[in-house]
């Protein structure tokens, strides 16, 4: 009963659906029919004015060649060519040979100029079709690339997070238990012992989770970041009182330039570079002598640079430092922890501006430099 | 007891409420905690408290309805405690009337200054206490009255535009003081947006008032937020 009663009303719509399968496969959208129309209109009228002008019917199929070269360039599909084609020959003979306003498919020689534009039509139809699906290809071939790209850095980062962030809350989990369960057998120097390294541990995971939220600060996806025009020796300055801040004992020397200088850039990211590569030449040379933080204006671009005086980066490490692998499984890993990520953050932050980071040593030491484009 | 005042605390971590309490009570200060912005802003009015530690992310409504409600009726200094890395929300609470802000994390030591420098602004708003005609911090003295500055003990000369701008922040030392604020308080409210401007003064300034102006100690910068002057002495 009820199969009855719908069956008009679902032929109905399977009649529609198949329409719309019919308009599918042979791409008839609102747009090839739109452009198709537009062109060939546009060929009419120019074709028209032409014939006004000067009585000459080679040179107004020349204008439908052209237009049939046209069409299949900015449609899709074969369907758009091969009905420009027809109507061609039809306006042709339509509008501008003799008889005038009548078909006249007996002229001598009308079948090969039908013939001659379809195949002009079907032609440049599958030459476009396929360099539009070659380029298709292509596009989707580098987004993939890229998003595995991005991929292998996600899972490093996790991996090394994973890795740094184990070892500082071992520490305050032990020793607050520590001090919880055996507190009352403790001296009280002791106590006090472990609580400045429960304070310790926490402001290292502070630094770390400050770096990993940096990250977040650049767009998902496009790499970018939000960019206000900062004074140079601000960024610099400040960073500089935050480095002090958290490593009380360290000394720095600082160099601004005499000119006054401001430049695009996220300055909260930037300073998180300043950070760490103060963070990472303090610990890394460990030779107590003072770093040295400097600007340099360059040629289009502000040079940032931090040098120590230590022993310096091994030669065939100077490529990968910034790369954050060259740490995990190293026997320095615990030495100076967590700098592999700190420096990976650091070039992740620069290329999202757009400047360029790299590793040098001198002769008593190493220096750290970063650029960042002025405009 | 005798106390050095009463402190409000909004703020809904457990943890970090008792961690401020627990400091500020050393200290003799009488402290209130509440989770809820709601309850903050009716004991605000009952309590009529020094000084209100507010912390924007509060479950039950934003922490910046609570400055704006607090000030209608009253300007008793308001310290906002913040994450890092949102400088538009440290601005956006300032423009609204807080009087501050600290970081999370920070330490005891940083609040407790910026607690004293609060109740010395409140007081001198409310006409308890004068502003003081000389301004001392380290080696840097401004005289009001003579419009005069003197940095490490030698007379320093400022432009008008420069001075003004270094008055405003020792009068408001200890405190950040945003762009915005400085740029409408020295060129007045139809400046336009562009702080270039305001930058290039303060590098001078620098120049002019610190000895070496790679170690500034007196203005600060707070990176996208404002200036800040060194506290002055007690």
């Amino acid at each position: 009963m009820g199969n009855l009663f719908f069956a008009p009303w679902v032929r109905m719509r399977e009649g529609y659906r198949q329409r719309a399968y019919w308009l599918k496969k042979w791409e008839i959208t609102w747009k090839n029919t739109l452009v198709t129309a537009a062109i060939l209109a546009g060929v009419t009228a120019v074709a028209w004015m032409y014939h006004r002008l000067s009585a000459g019917t080679v040179n107004i199929i020349m204008f439908y060649t052209i237009a049939l070269i046209f069409i299949p360039r900015f449609t899709q599909g074969y369907v758009p060519g091969i009905v420009s084609a027809i109507v061609s020959v039809g306006c042709v003979n339509y509008l501008f040979t003799e008889p005038y306003f009548q078909f006249d498919f007996g002229r001598e020689g009308y079948p090969l100029t039908f013939f001659c534009m379809m195949v002009i039509a079907v032609a440049v139809s599958a030459v476009t079709s396929y360099t539009k699906e070659q380029s298709r290809m292509l596009a989707q071939q580098e987004k993939k690339l890229m998003e595995a790209d991005k991929e292998k850095m996600r899972a490093n980062l996790l991996r090394a997070v994973s890795h740094d962030l184990r070892t500082p809350l071992t520490g305050i989990i032990g020793a607050s238990s520590s001090y919880l369960e055996n507190g009352e057998v403790l001296s009280e120097e002791k106590k006090r012992n472990m609580v400045g390294h429960i304070r310790e541990d926490a402001n290292w995971l502070l630094n770390m989770v400050e770096n990993l939220l940096t990250v977040t600060r650049i767009q998902e996806g496009n790499m970018r970041v939000n960019k206000s025009v900062e004074p140079v020796e601000e960024v610099l300055l400040e960073s500089v009182r935050r480095f002090k801040k958290r490593i009380p004992d360290a000394q720095a020397q600082v160099r601004l330039p005499d000119e006054f200088v401001m430049i695009p850039m996220d300055a909260m990211l930037i300073e998180q570079v300043l950070m760490n590569l103060a963070e990472n030449a303090y610990f890394h040379a460990d030779s107590g002598k003072d770093i040295e933080l400097y600007i340099d204006i360059g040629e289009g671009e502000v040079i940032f640079s931090v040098k120590d005086y230590g022993p310096g980066i091994a030669p065939d490490r100077l490529e990968a430092i910034f790369d954050g692998e060259s740490q995990t499984g190293s026997r320095e890993s615990d030495s100076y922890r967590g700098m592999g990520i700190g420096l990976s953050i650091c070039k992740t932050i620069i290329a999202a501006h757009g400047g360029r980071i790299w590793a040098q040593n001198h002769e008593n030491g190493a220096v750290l430099s970063f650029a960042l484009p002025m405009e | 007891m005798q106390t050095n005042g009463t402190i409000l605390i909004i703020e809904d971590e457990n943890n970090i409420s008792d961690f401020i309490a627990t400091s500020l009570r050393a200290q003799k200060f009488k402290a209130v905690c509440t989770k809820t912005a709601r309850e903050g802003m009716e004991l605000a009015a009952s309590l009529c408290p020094d000084v209100i530690l507010l912390d924007l992310g509060l479950p039950d409504m934003d922490g910046m309805e609570v400055i704006r409600s607090v000030r209608v009726w009253s300007m008793l200094p308001i310290i906002v405690i913040s994450a890092r890395s949102r400088e538009k929300e440290k601005v956006e609470a300032l423009d609204l009337g807080a009087d501050d802000y600290i970081t999370k994390p920070f330490g005891v030591s940083e609040m407790m200054a910026r607690i004293r420098t609060a109740m010395r602004h409140g007081a001198i708003l409310a006409g308890m206490g004068a502003p003081s005609e000389v301004f001392v911090t380290g080696g840097l003295q401004i005289d009001f009255g003579k419009r005069s500055v003197r940095a490490g003990g030698t007379e320093v000369h400022l432009t008008q535009v420069e001075y003004k701008i270094v008055a405003l922040l020792a009068r408001n030392a200890g405190q950040v003081m945003t762009y915005d604020a400085i740029i409408s308080h020295v060129w007045g409210p139809y400046m336009d947006d562009n702080n270039r401007i305001l930058r290039v003064n303060m590098a001078n300034i620098r120049r002019k008032l610190e000895k070496n102006p790679a170690e500034p100690h007196y203005i600060h910068t707070e990176v996208g937020v404002g200036y800040r002057m060194e506290a002055e002495e007690e």
